[in-house]
């Protein structure tokens, strides 16, 4: 499924990487707030290609955050939405921009 | 008290009869010269008008947390003449919240936050109606304080309030605009708006907080502003956008239900957005950036706004669902024996008296905590790191020496204990467990101690001048 648009901020030519972006105790737990993966990846190897480079982070970080990819909201292939067969079907293309979105509850 | 699923069609019939011929008889009124006067600059704006005033002077707004979120929200809201607005915080104001919050003063130490804001925003506008509500909100007030309110902005601290706003604000129909900020980073998003009635799914409607977070994270992974630190313009930008937010759904009549002839049907659809705010401290150059995230709308299978939900009002004050639960906030045991544990107290005790053989002292914190003060001979190996190497060292990709960080300690008597200190008891705890997962205890013959209650405990037991951040 590619109908999101590409992402205009990640220009990395057909190198077949995607962009992730770690936001708040994303950014904490992996030590950096992005880095590149190789793509295509489709979504719903998303979280454990991030829990083999990032023991745990899945309890800790994954399984309350939010996800985005190209900054639209995507539902991850894992719980019992209505939404789950098109969720299973989004493959992360070369030069998507994909963001891990853990609540933020200070202020 | 409240149906589970409450019928639109009366909700709407009240809604056309009392509401809207309220609004007519409102919207005749004219201004006073000193109103005419103060809000000109933003009546004149495109999209505001007289009508967008006189909205935002009958409407009554609520602000829960009267901190870095709050202050500036409240400023604004202030300043564009909301008619009534409550603010909600049971909290005295203190020296450390000074860089941020920007509705007290050094001169209100001491004083409720909510009467210190509240003196600060009748200095700014002395027009509006200011409700003080001075204790905390919790499962037994918050449904009788939301229900006063026509629009609610969150700007509390923890996961567990949020939670339970948005759940009210569902079943009372509130527009919630909810913000959050910690450290270097902010989120901002508008929730139940336009007020959709539970349960209802007939099309698209706009999502609550449990739509967008379905479940809270560890206990011990949320961080507050007291333990990971806040940058004052990061949180103040959020505030900021949370006040232009509230004022837009008022001027704009996105308050009222769908029914009501004043609203505004066209923008009913919109699809609401994750508003991402984040900059980078490392590097000077580093740019910080906005994220305009689009989000999904209401979930079917939502907790509190969903189909088949149970959530009613009558059942939070009831203690269902329980919030502190839900968000492990009671979740602070220990599942380390106490032979694996020593209090700061007797570490130092042992340590003075030449008991302990040679040791290695394993210090948790970040290192910008670090680096006001330690235990003397301390290595920082912050948390996120070790976690990070011990991965590793699982993957083959690191030896176990790596995970006591710098090289001179090497190499280590087998039998040398590790004791592990953090800022307040919990992450050493981890940590132990970490390290004898590892085989770092080598078979019995080294011991692993967590020191109980962290740094925290060492400056009330030990060294009441150490520097605690």
């Amino acid at each position: 499924m590619t109908s999101h648009p590409p992402a205009a901020a990640a220009q990395s030519g057909s190198s077949g990487k995607f962009t992730i972006l770690y936001f708040a105790s994303a950014g904490s737990y992996t030590g950096k707030q992005m880095e590149t993966l190789p793509a295509p990846l489709p979504l719903s190897k998303l979280f454990a290609t991030l829990e083999a480079r990032y023991e745990g982070i899945g309890a800790a970080v994954l399984d309350h955050s939010l996800v985005t990819v190209n900054l639209t909201y995507v539902e991850m292939p894992s719980g019992n939405d209505e939404s789950e067969d098109a969720a299973a079907a989004v493959i992360i293309q070369d030069g998507d921009e994909v963001a891990i979105i853990p609540p933020v509850s200070s202020g | 008290m409240q149906d589970k699923k409450p019928d639109i069609n009366g909700l709407a019939s009240s809604a056309r009869n009392g509401v809207a011929m309220d609004n007519r008889i409102r919207s005749s009124r004219s201004f006073t010269d000193e109103e005419f006067e103060r809000y000109s600059r933003q009546m004149i704006v495109p999209g505001m008008g007289k009508e967008g005033q006189l909205r935002l002077i009958n409407s009554r707004l609520l602000i829960v947390g009267a901190g870095g979120l709050g202050c500036p929200a409240a400023q604004y809201i202030a300043g564009a003449g909301v008619g009534t607005i409550g603010i909600v915080d049971g909290d005295v104001v203190e020296l450390s919240n000074l860089h941020r919050q920007v509705g007290h003063a050094t001169s209100r130490i001491g004083m409720k936050k909510v009467d210190s804001l509240i003196t600060h925003l009748r200095g700014l506008n002395p027009l509006p109606t200011y409700v003080p509500h001075d204790s905390h909100i919790d499962p037994q007030n918050a449904a009788d304080i939301i229900s006063q309110y026509d629009v609610v902005v969150d700007c509390t601290d923890n996961p567990a309030t949020r939670y339970l706003i948005s759940d009210v604000c569902v079943l009372l129909c509130k527009p919630l605009v909810s913000a959050a900020s910690v450290q270097k980073s902010g989120q901002l998003i508008v929730l139940n708006c336009p007020p959709t009635p539970q349960g209802l799914l007939d099309r698209k409607y706009a999502p609550c907080y449990r739509c967008c977070f379905k479940k809270p994270p560890p206990a011990g992974a949320m961080l507050s502003c007291g333990e990971a630190g806040i940058m004052g313009p990061v949180v103040g930008m959020m505030g900021v956008a949370q006040a232009g937010e509230a004022i837009k759904i008022i001027a704009s009549a996105l308050h009222l239900p769908p029914s009501d002839p004043d609203s505004a049907p066209e923008r009913n659809l919109q699809q609401p957005t994750l508003l991402l705010c984040s900059y980078d401290l490392e590097s000077a150059v580093g740019p910080y950036t906005f994220r305009a995230l689009k989000m999904a709308s209401r979930k079917k299978t939502c907790f509190a706004c969903g189909e088949n939900s149970t959530l009613t009002l009558d059942g939070i004050k009831a203690g269902n669902p329980n919030y502190e639960q839900f968000c492990g906030l009671a979740a602070t045991h220990s599942n380390l024996p106490p032979e694996e544990r020593i209090t700061a107290a007797a570490y130092h005790a042992a340590r003075s008296r030449g008991e302990l053989p040679e040791h290695v002292l394993l210090d948790t914190r970040e290192k910008e905590h670090f680096s006001f003060g330690k235990i003397d001979g301390a290595v920082n190996v912050p948390f996120g790191k070790l976690l990070m190497t011990a991965a590793a060292v699982k993957r083959g990709g690191a030896s176990t020496d790596q995970i006591l960080g710098s090289a001179e300690l090497q190499p280590l008597p087998e039998d040398a204990p590790i004791f592990v200190v953090c800022r307040r008891g919990l992450d050493s705890q981890e940590a132990v467990e970490k390290l004898k997962e590892l085989g770092m205890g080598n078979g019995g013959k080294r011991k692993i101690m967590d020191i109980v209650g962290g740094m925290k405990a060492w400056k009330e037991e030990v060294d009441h001048s150490f520097p605690f951040i």
